[in-house]
């Protein structure tokens, strides 16, 4: 007789797996309601933050000091905030309704990295009236954006471009070079997804028609393939020969967020049904694994991106889980999955908990945004 | 009776201390005492020894473990026979530090340095800092340096920079004498002050370019008058005090070299213009902001950097050259030297302190590890009235005191593991239970002067200052 369990691969005990986040080392207290969002800069230095009280925020990472702030809007959340990758400038994209304001924030820069990041910005400025409009059939169309100047009180505080799309934004993700960042507003219907071109001040909408109702959208890591959420399935498109390349069925009632492998064949997938799924990209269109820890919805999910084999996840449940992700270049074996943490320390305010979550660029620490009004630095 | 009282068993014990101002004028031998004394029974043996007609607190290492109960708990907590000899290590006791008072600010203090006779920058002074004059330094998130007499009056306190629209907050201040102060913080640019005690003001004379990203800490040297900077951006500056003596500033980096900054800093109308410069040199290497930097103690042509690529790096400052890296697996935050040990110490953001021989060969890592906080020790200083001592203030709210003699074995890449002597509150927290997090109590900076006591800076908007009475 052979015990199937002598079968099964050994896994690893969390003690031999360290470093991974156990404890909350800082907590950034300033605002006003939710907060909705959360993301480190490239250099791990400074965190930004958007809530409720229509706020982009900026804090010290390591200490939760609140170093600079803008008002984006009187009447509608932050919903997300996201820094421009690369260290060449210091650019956040927020977007608040229908607007996505990109931020200069000078105030907590040197002369010379204000002026290489204005200078990103800045390139685009008439770019697009030296184009002539698009007509199909003598009608003009209504573009899909329109890229403008905000204002004098927000330029002051450095918010140097207003985007204005035709519905609420909730998703701002950047390609790797940051010449391109894509959003999502799940009510937009056919302009639900859109890809952003930073130096020509450019919209494009990559997809006519969409099953689904969008609810996120990723470029991946290295190749000219661009991932789309509905609340059902996962897409994956080649953006060159602009054609399907996969269709991912999670098995998801509702699709919250999902995170792409830095090494772009693996895939994590948060649902409103309290699931956690791990697709393998090689493997199957099915879920490779199928975790269930939380007792409440998850919101966010998040691949450590700078060479360590962590992974998190947000709940409403006011908690976040920390797990262990190794992927092996081997296509004979599967990835080592383990559950490490359980961070707690939010509180669960009208059955909202953990918003948002975010990881350092290199340590081996993550940044959640609470419902509580609170964002928690976890190391 | 063939009973023996506990009274009666007795253990024999070898006396020494590495002190040779308390050394004993003769050798006793091996001395046979009752295991049933303690500390204090054991120090006026040895004041007896010492024939002092005013007794000195004594405290007794045994090995590497402070004596804190009767010879015979410890030997039976310790599975000691009786019969052996012991080696008994006394050392002047360090008496608890008591708060003594709180100098309360607007913001977080982020910074604190002492001017006094036996600190630093008193003994570099031209004048000599009589007792009750100390000084002490704070810098704030608020922007604003404060000089302080030790009764808490503000004495002086600095104008915020004009520097284009910019945030102003510090991070650190040290005194290079008795009038010149420097300071940095989160707009990359250093700052010397000339501090006038007389007319109680702070003025700003040079302004030193070189960092793009905030100045997390600096280091001064007073006979040469020179300024090492660490900075964000993965470089410390070497800079020098004097205008004279420096380079011109780098022009992409003044406030006035973009349209936009320039603008701003014209519409905030400097009443002055302050001589800007740049740096010496620059020292690279590092791959992530460098944390922490000091001159090597008794030779200025060294310094040390620690940094959060997890390295501790010794720089020649002659050749601005790397002369040794070592690597830990942590975010290195804090830096200090007990020189007389050649021990290197560094706070780490997994809560522990590293103490590092920058002179063994890099195959060991950790001489020591001391553990004991719960949050990142980001400042350290040393004891000034002794080589073995260290104060860290960290992240979660508490000062530690440390004796590097008090360790015990440890495992693996750590070396022997160190726990602390005392642990300060911060009094503003009124004997409350402080989370990890330290939210609201966080403690940034600690000095430790003879005169004045171990002062600290604090998220809780004080600078505490706890003393041994
Ligand atoms: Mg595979």
């Amino acid at each position: 007789n052979i015990d199937p369990e002598s079968l099964l691969p050994k896994l690893p005990s969390p003690e031999e797996l360290k470093p991974f986040p156990t404890t909350c080392a800082a907590i950034f207290r300033g605002h006003e309601g939710r907060v909705r969002s959360v993301s480190v800069d490239p250099t791990g230095t400074y965190l930004a933050s958007g809530g409720d009280d229509g706020y982009a925020r900026i804090w010290e990472v390591g200490n939760g000091r609140q170093v600079w702030n803008v008002k984006l809007s009187n009447d509608e959340p932050v919903d997300t905030v996201r820094w421009r990758p690369g260290k060449d400038a210091s650019i956040l994209a927020a977007a608040a309704g229908e607007h996505i304001y990109l931020v200069v924030p000078f105030a907590i820069l040197s002369p010379d990295m204000e002026q290489s990041s204005r200078d990103v910005l800045d390139a685009g400025w008439g770019y697009a009236a030296s184009k002539p409009s698009t007509e199909t059939n003598g009608v003009t169309k209504e573009p899909p954006s329109r890229w403008t100047r905000p204002g004098d009180s927000m330029e002051k505080k450095g918010v140097l471009v207003q985007i204005t799309v035709r519905k609420e934004v909730k998703v701002i993700h950047w390609h790797r070079r940051g010449e391109y960042f894509a959003t999502v507003s799940p009510t937009g219907q056919s302009s639900a997804v859109a890809i952003h071109a930073l130096s020509k001040h450019l919209t494009q909408l990559p997809f006519r028609r969409l099953k689904g109702l969008p609810q996120s959208a990723q470029f991946h890591p290295s190749k000219p393939i661009f991932f789309v959420a509905t609340r059902n399935s996962i897409r994956s498109y080649d953006l060159a020969k602009q054609e399907l390349v996969k269709s991912l069925q999670p098995g998801a009632k509702w699709i919250s967020s999902f995170d792409v492998h830095p090494g772009g064949d693996n895939l994590i997938v948060g649902t409103y049904d309290k699931r956690l799924l791990w697709h393998d990209l090689d493997l199957s269109t099915k879920p490779y694994k199928t975790l269930r820890y939380h007792q409440e919805a998850i919101r966010a999910v998040a691949f450590h991106q700078g060479g360590l084999p962590l992974f998190a996840d947000a709940s409403d449940d006011g908690s976040l889980q920390i797990f262990h992700g190794k992927v092996v270049g081997d296509l004979m074996e599967n990835a080592t999955i383990v559950p490490l943490k359980v961070l707690k320390g939010h509180q669960v305010k009208s059955r909202l908990g953990v918003m948002d979550v975010d990881w350092h660029p290199r340590e081996p620490w993550c940044v959640s945004a609470g419902a509580d009004g609170t964002c928690r630095l976890w190391n | 009776m063939a009973l023996a009282l506990p009274d009666d068993v007795k253990v024999q014990i070898r006396l020494s201390t590495r002190h040779s101002d308390i050394a004993l004028p003769e050798d006793p031998g091996a001395l046979l005492v009752p295991t049933s004394l303690r500390r204090i029974a054991l120090s006026s043996l040895v004041n007896n020894l010492l024939h002092n007609e005013k007794p000195i607190p004594f405290e007794f290492l045994v090995n590497g473990q402070f004596l804190r109960t009767s010879i015979e708990d410890f030997l039976t907590q310790n599975g000691i026979s009786a019969e052996a000899t012991l080696n008994v290590e006394y050392t002047r006791a360090l008496i608890p530090p008591v708060h003594t008072t709180s100098f309360e600010h607007d913001d977080w203090v982020s910074s604190v340095d002492v001017l006094s006779l036996s600190s630093p920058a008193g003994v570099w002074s031209n004048t000599v800092v009589q007792s009750g004059q100390e000084r002490i330094l704070s810098a704030s998130y608020d922007g604003l340096l404060r000089v302080w007499n030790l009764s808490g009056d503000v004495l002086a306190t600095s104008s915020p920079p004009n520097n284009g629209g910019r945030i102003t907050s510090l991070k650190t201040s040290r005194w290079l004498n008795e009038k010149k102060i420097v300071a940095a913080g989160l707009d990359s640019v250093v700052r010397v002050y000339k501090y006038d005690d007389d007319t109680r003001t702070i003025t700003p004379s040079l302004e030193l370019y070189q960092h793009k990203w905030p100045v997390e800490d600096i280091a001064v040297h007073g006979p040469s008058n020179k300024i090492l900077a660490a900075s964000a951006d993965g470089t410390v500056g070497l800079f020098s005090g004097t205008a004279k003596d420096a380079p011109a500033a780098p022009a992409n980096l003044l406030p006035n070299s973009t349209a936009a900054s320039n603008k701003r800093q014209k519409l905030s109308k400097p009443d002055r213009t302050v001589p800007a410069r740049g740096a010496l040199t620059t020292l690279s290497g590092h791959t992530q902001g460098v944390s922490a930097t000091i001159f090597k103690p008794d030779d200025a042509t060294v310094a040390y950097s620690a940094s959060k690529d997890h390295t501790l790096k010794t720089w020649d400052l002659t050749t601005s050259s790397v002369v040794d890296t070592r690597t830990t697996a942590q975010s290195l935050l804090s830096l200090a030297a007990l020189s007389k040990v050649n021990l290197l110490a560094t706070g780490t953001s997994a809560r522990h302190i590293t103490l590092v021989d920058p002179r063994a060969s890099a195959t060991q890592i950790a001489v020591m590890t001391l553990r004991g906080h719960t949050n990142g020790v980001v400042s350290l200083d040393t004891d000034p009235s002794s080589d073995y001592g260290l104060a860290s203030g960290s992240h979660d709210g508490t000062v530690r005191i440390w004796d590097v003699r008090s360790v015990r074995a440890g495992v693996g890449s750590e070396g022997q593991i160190g726990e602390s002597i005392y642990t300060i509150q911060r009094d503003s927290a009124g004997g409350k239970h402080i989370p990890s997090h330290g939210e609201g109590y966080k403690v940034f900076s600690v000095k430790w002067d003879r005169e004045v006591g171990i002062v600290t800076a604090s998220e809780d908007k004080r600078v505490q200052i706890n003393r041994s009475q």
